[in-house]
């Protein structure tokens, strides 16, 4: 008997009595703002937000938001100002010094500040090996909680997506509170009005 | 309604004034309670230390004791919790159980039954409210602090009718105190420390008596108080509740 | 009467300080996930159906594995099973030998302390480089966590500092946090960029799409697996949930529960193998399908690992990790140690006194303070029960069912109150190593009532 046989037919054997499947119809917290919500959760969890209006240059407000930064990592066509291409490159470890990695965001979730990225470049270290982490979201994806959330991201055919909210942290010396563990330092998410 | 009174062990023994002033105060409130002569203990102290058989000849017995009364009031919410939650369970298949039914800690049997809205009793003094653990969660006698639930108190309730009281609760409200039955005992340090948390968090409170509805509790702190020479008293609910009977 | 726990307590707890700030600093992260608990209305039902979904999911657990192992093999991932420890890491090390993987970096799993992977690589010639940040300070001072969720929590910041200075070359006396964990970055950093393979535990194996799911907040298990082309999954088949409806209500509960934030900072999603990479899931039993068996305590296979029950807990907070012979310590290890071997680790049962605080926190509703009780009543026929605890309760149940001895027994309590000290207060009186004795009555309520004395 395989492995495999061996445990299902182990679990079938040890199952006395069974329960149904609850009705998991629940609506979660809505937020009366949910903008203004996904915005004071971002911030307190570390991250940066910024309403993009429309007709202002993305470019512009990256490279001021980062003024110092030198090698910028994206494939999103409406980047200029990418140095390296997530998608071109050989190797991921050749990202490694990416001042800042520009990204999209799918759906933002109004009750954690979480942002959906469906990967959609070839090496997805570029969402973690960062110094720095930019998001576009658009500000009417955003859900008020999970449960909706779950109903309405995607994936792209790479099969992987992360929900991402603030940047990498750590407490695990004497619990106290330091940004930048592995990954991202700062999260700017830019909030576009399309 | 017939009342039965349940004095466990530990008062019978180190604290009667309690048991007498749930006698007075019951007496007071409804007349005639009866006190059956042969009880001695639910059988916690056993069941908590891993041998809950030996409970149940005593649980046997308590059924006999009380088969007249409706209700059976104990001045302790650990007993009434035990009695309540175990005896259907170490009474199977002997005998069908009707105490568990009619159990209850006096302060519930106040705040639920007689729904007391007056007392006679001055108490013009400070107390710091200890919520005991099996009071709290077992028969909820106040919203525990870990449950997102409207917030309640019977104690509280009860206890704000006495004139002159003044009600206060410790930080880390309904934390443990470390008595936990023989878990004094085989893990003293851990128990020891609790306690002495648990007093100072009452301390700081600034009151002059500690106060709630399980002796054990109070016995314990006390025992850590007198150590520590802390000038703290100690007082049951239900001494605080008959105050002036 | 001592059990293993109460000594390693005693020995804790002497440390007064240290143990003080342990106790302190794990009352925070309880006191952060009330407020974040208190913050949503639905938390109470959240902790509900989290706990119907998990009893559905374990009592119909053959269909929910089999269609999640079909779901991952229909994406491309390489799915093993694994009935033991043993073939746990023979598996992994047999998937690292045909790569040619010399160099593992793993983000966090209690699943591979359990079946004891990283022992059993070392001594095949793998370097096993631990990149949670408070696992690798662990590995490199070479011992085990002390919390599934914080595992450094029991150390202070001159400590890693110390050990820094030694291993990473840090500056001599630096123990900023900040300083340090930055310096930590950089040598992990290192590591993930020469690392052959990466290994990841699950927080979630979504059976409907075949979805394994990771919440960090370092991010270590997005770079452990973004860098090197090979990602191993260690997966406890108890881990596994029906569909995305579900995964939002334990996603909902799991952060807030675990360290007092609204979500982890990354909640990520394995479907697929890289490109030009392979994806291995692992799905390990040992034991636990024959706990789905076990009646009394099937139900601790809801555990979610959020660690709660353990801030919660006040004899954890005042003994620490290290006093549990358990890998796995507080409430929830207390259960696990007596799943996995009731005579090994029937010192822990000790360890609580039935304050149940743990019950109202977890967010699966395990009943962990009922099972703690339960294992004690299967002591005795353990033969591990405290002698002494059964002596005390075989004498109190002989008094207390002679009610003619016990008056007598109250009658002559009293002598105590008047004895010297030392006869009573000596090594034979736990109670009094830290309590002053109570105060015998003189009349007992029985002796009063029969006197006529109680109106």
């Amino acid at each position: 008997m395989s492995s495999k046989e061996a445990i299902l037919s182990n679990i079938k054997k040890n199952i006395k009595q069974q329960f149904d499947m609850p009705d998991i119809s629940i609506q979660g917290i809505q937020y009366e703002d949910k903008l203004a919500q996904f915005i004071a959760i971002s911030k307190a969890v570390g991250g940066n937000v910024q309403l993009v209006k429309k007709g202002e240059d993305i470019n512009e407000i990256i490279r001021k938001l980062y003024p110092e930064a030198k090698t910028i990592a994206s494939n999103l066509p409406e980047i200029t100002i990418a140095t390296a291409n997530p998608d071109t490159i050989a190797t991921p470890q050749e990202l490694n010094d990416t001042d800042v990695a520009i990204a999209r965001g799918e759906v933002g979730v109004a009750e954690n500040g979480c942002i959906w990225i469906p990967q959609d470049v070839k090496e997805k270290a570029v969402y973690f090996i960062a110094e720095y982490l930019v998001i576009l979201l658009q500000r009417d994806k955003i859900v008020n909680n999970m449960h909706e959330a779950y109903k309405a991201i995607h994936f792209n055919d790479y099969g992987f997506g992360s929900f991402i909210s603030g940047p990498s942290k750590t407490a695990d010396i004497e619990q106290a509170l330091v940004m930048g563990a592995q990954s991202a330092k700062g999260v700017t998410v830019l909030l576009t009005e399309e | 309604m017939k009342i039965g009174l349940f004095v466990p062990c530990y008062v019978d023994a180190v604290f009667p004034e309690v048991g007498v002033a749930t006698y007075k105060l019951l007496k007071h409130l409804v007349g005639e309670v009866d006190y059956p002569l042969n009880q001695t203990c639910c059988g916690q102290p056993m069941a908590n230390a891993g041998f809950e058989q030996k409970a149940v000849p005593l649980a046997e017995r308590f059924e006999e004791m009380f088969k007249g009364c409706d209700y059976v009031v104990a001045p302790s919410a650990s007993c009434a919790a035990f009695v309540k939650l175990n005896y259907p369970r170490l009474l199977e298949g002997k005998h069908f159980c009707q105490s568990s039914d009619k159990i209850m800690d006096v302060c519930e049997f106040l705040h639920d039954i007689l729904k007391v809205k007056q007392l006679p009793g001055k108490f013009p003094h400070k107390v710091s409210l200890h919520n005991s653990c099996h009071g709290v969660r077992e028969l909820q006698l106040s919203s525990a602090s870990e449950l997102n639930i409207p917030s309640y108190s019977k104690i509280k309730d009860l206890l704000s009718l006495v004139e002159g009281i003044t009600v206060l609760e410790p930080k880390n409200v309904d934390e443990c105190c470390g008595f936990g039955g023989m878990f004094s005992v085989e893990e003293p340090d851990v128990s020891v420390r609790m306690g002495t948390d648990k007093l100072n968090n009452h301390i700081a409170t600034g009151a002059e008596y500690i106060t709630g509805p399980d002796s054990s509790c109070l016995m314990h702190m006390q025992g850590i108080a007198k150590r520590l020479h802390k000038p703290i008293k100690f007082i049951h609910v239900v001494q605080i509740l008959a105050a002036g009977l | 009467m001592s059990t293993k726990h109460s000594r390693a307590a005693r020995l804790f707890l002497a440390q007064k300080e240290d143990s003080q700030w342990h106790n302190q600093s794990l009352w925070y992260v309880r006191e952060k996930r009330d407020s974040f608990a208190m913050g949503l209305p639905e938390w109470e039902e959240l902790r509900r159906l989290s706990s119907e979904i998990k009893r559905h999911t374990i009592t119909h657990l053959d269909k929910y594995v089999e269609q999640f192992a079909q779901q991952a093999e229909a994406n491309g991932v390489i799915v093993h099973w694994a009935k033991d420890a043993q073939e746990h890491n023979n598996i992994v090390y047999d998937i690292l030998k045909q790569h040619q993987a010399k160099k593992l970096v793993k983000s966090k799993s209690m699943l591979t302390e359990e079946c004891h992977l990283n022992d059993y690589l070392i001594s095949k010639g793998i370097d096993v480089v631990e990149t949670d940040l408070g696992e690798r300070i662990l590995q490199l001072m070479k011992i085990p966590p002390a919390h599934i969720v914080m595992p450094a929590i029991h150390l202070k910041r001159q400590q890693v500092g110390k050990l820094f200075e030694e291993k990473l070359h840090t500056e001599k006396g630096n123990s900023d946090p900040t300083y340090l964990a930055h310096a930590a970055r950089l040598h992990l950093r290192n590591e993930f960029m020469t690392a052959d393979a990466g290994m990841t535990g699950a927080n979630f194996g979504v059976a409907a799409t075949g979805d394994v799911v990771v919440c960090t907040n370092e991010g270590n298990a997005d770079m452990s697996t973004s860098l090197p082309k090979l990602h191993i999954v260690s997966m406890g088949i108890e881990k596994i949930i029906p569909n995305y409806d579900s995964l939002s209500v334990f996603v909902r509960l799991l952060a807030r529960s675990a360290t007092g934030q609204p979500s982890t900072t990354y909640t990520s999603h394995f479907r697929k193998a890289r490109p030009g990479g392979e994806m291995h899931i692992v799905l390990v039993d040992n034991g636990r399908s024959d706990i789905i068996g076990n009646e009394g305590h099937w139900e601790t296979l809801k555990c979610l690992r959020c660690g709660a029950c353990m801030n919660t807990c006040p004899v954890y907070r005042r003994s620490g990790g290290y006093s549990y012979t358990y890998f796995i310590p507080g409430p929830i290890g207390i259960n696990l140690g007596m799943l996995r071997s009731p005579k090994e680790y029937s010192d822990n049962v000790s360890a609580c006194s039935l304050c149940c605080s743990c019950d109202n926190v977890c967010p699966a509703k395990v009943n962990l303070s009922e099972q703690i009780y339960r294992w004690r009543q299967d002591l005795d026929s353990l033969h591990k029960a405290n002698q002494m605890k059964k002596f005390i309760s075989n004498r109190l149940t002989y008094i207390y069912n002679h009610p003619k001895l016990y008056r007598m027994c109250l009658k002559f309590a009293p002598i105590i109150n008047h004895l010297p000290r030392f006869m009573v207060y000596n090594g034979l009186n736990a109670w009094g190593e830290g309590r002053e004795l109570p105060t015998f009555a003189k009349h007992s309520f029985g002796s009063m009532w029969k006197k006529g004395k109680v109106k």
